[in-house]
């Protein structure tokens, strides 16, 4: 039988071992319906989940609802859209309890005497001229001013097709924020004309990711299988699609056979009670899906599929390390 | 030892191999002192698999809170054995 210290150096084995009893259990909130941007190709209003449910507006029900969710064994509240920063009190009830990280368009500054460690996760969709196309804004001026220096937080870069060639400059940018950048690439809901990926692109945007994570790596916050997998859709030979994705909705998953899974992972509405299908949008064709953080947890729940060569498992540990690092489980 | 637990520990072992689809190895030649997320990379999900065949087999609860306990073979087969013991 192949042990895992059979495949590893005493190095590689000391850091599997930092991770492997970490025992994740996420779920992500919808904090509310509401955006202060209307960004073309965000999944939550192209696909009408900001309608779905009526926000819950009374704190005092955020704060039972995330004990609940304590109960069921979240360890991890990912808090997404609309704009949590616009809703800070229900932010709050998950912050005291939970290792909690927020997304935010960076635009509202998270205050830090309220919450001095909160990750928070800023999106970034490319150079000016595309965050103009896209979101009405250049929001990075705005972002980089509200968390220059920030220790707990990192710009998520959205990369789009029409940012081929121009990735650089937006990692320097945020590198002389003094702040750390992790990539994902748009999977363009909305059908924004040029912004949908072709084959040639994906193979370039990889070599682009590779190249940025060797030229920056006190930077970037990333690993070459994680670009494999995103810009292939492919892992370990297997396609990434709906009867492979972890991040689907635990009481409403009726898939056979089961596939490897997050475990107790739930992405609710804004409501408290309403439950999306997945981690991203219900209108997505999971087969063009490149949400970064499923193909993450795709690789991480088939851990055993990688105990097959040391290249293999050492791929494992990287992508595992990465999703540790953006959530603060271990220090960057 | 005794013959139950060597019993329970060779069972559990089957269970193991049989339920991860772990290859090259029976339930003879498994280690029951190997460290089951260390070495053979059991995870959380894997566990309560497992954790669901052995409620079924031996009728005893396996607290979620205990998963990290049982780290080896050897040491679930106690931890049932325990269990079983407490019931009489």
């Amino acid at each position: 039988m192949i042990t895992v210290s059979s495949l590893l150096d005493d190095h590689w084995y000391e850091r599997y071992k930092k991770i492997s009893k970490l025992n994740i259990r996420s779920s992500i909130y919808d904090v509310t319906d509401r955006c202060n941007l209307r960004c073309k190709g965000c999944f939550f209003f192209s696909s009408g989940e900001h309608e779905v449910a009526s926000e819950e507006k009374d704190v005092s029900k955020w704060h039972t609802f995330v004990e609940k969710e304590m109960a069921r064994g979240v360890n991890l509240a990912i808090l997404i859209g609309g704009e949590p920063t616009l809703c800070l009190d229900r932010v709050e009830a998950f912050y005291k309890r939970l290792p909690t990280f927020c997304a935010t368009n960076g635009l509202i500054k998270v205050p830090r005497d309220r919450f001095p460690d909160m990750m928070v996760g800023i999106s970034l969709w490319g150079d000016a001229e595309d965050e103009e196309i896209l979101r009405g804004k250049d929001t990075f001026t705005i972002s980089s001013a509200n968390y220059a220096g920030d220790p707990h937080a990192y710009y998520l870069y959205t990369i789009t097709p029409k940012q081929l060639g121009k990735t650089e400059k937006i990692i320097r940018k945020v590198r002389d924020v003094g702040l750390k950048v992790h990539m994902q690439l748009l999977s363009n809901d909305e059908d924004v004309d040029g912004f949908s990926w072709q084959p040639d692109e994906l193979l370039a945007v990889r070599l682009e990711m590779d190249d940025l994570l060797d030229k920056y790596p006190e930077t970037v916050i990333s690993s070459k299988y994680y670009h494999e997998i995103i810009t292939t859709g492919k892992m370990l030979g297997r396609p990434f699609g709906w009867m492979e994705c972890p991040s689907v909705t635990e009481p409403i998953d009726k898939r056979e056979p089961r596939p490897k899974r997050l475990t107790n992972f739930i992405r609710w509405s804004s409501d408290l009670q309403t439950m999306h299908r997945c981690c991203t949008s219900e209108t997505r064709d999971c087969s063009t899906c490149k949400d970064g953080a499923a193909h993450m947890s795709w690789v991480m729940v088939n851990k055993r599929a990688h105990i097959k060569t040391p290249q293999d498992l050492r791929n494992w540990i990287e992508v595992y390390e990465m999703f540790a690092k953006l959530y603060q489980f271990i220090p960057w | 030892m005794n013959n139950d637990i060597t019993q329970t520990i060779t069972r559990i072992a089957e269970i193991i191999i049989d339920e991860l689809k772990l290859e090259d190895v029976t339930p003879e030649t498994f280690d029951p002192d190997l460290d089951l997320v260390n070495e053979v990379g059991v995870d959380s999900m894997d566990m309560a698999t497992v954790a669901l065949f052995l409620r079924d087999e031996y009728e005893i609860q396996i607290d979620e809170d205990d998963y990290p306990k049982l780290t080896t073979v050897r040491i679930i087969a106690r931890y049932i054995d325990d269990k079983l013991t407490s019931n009489d």
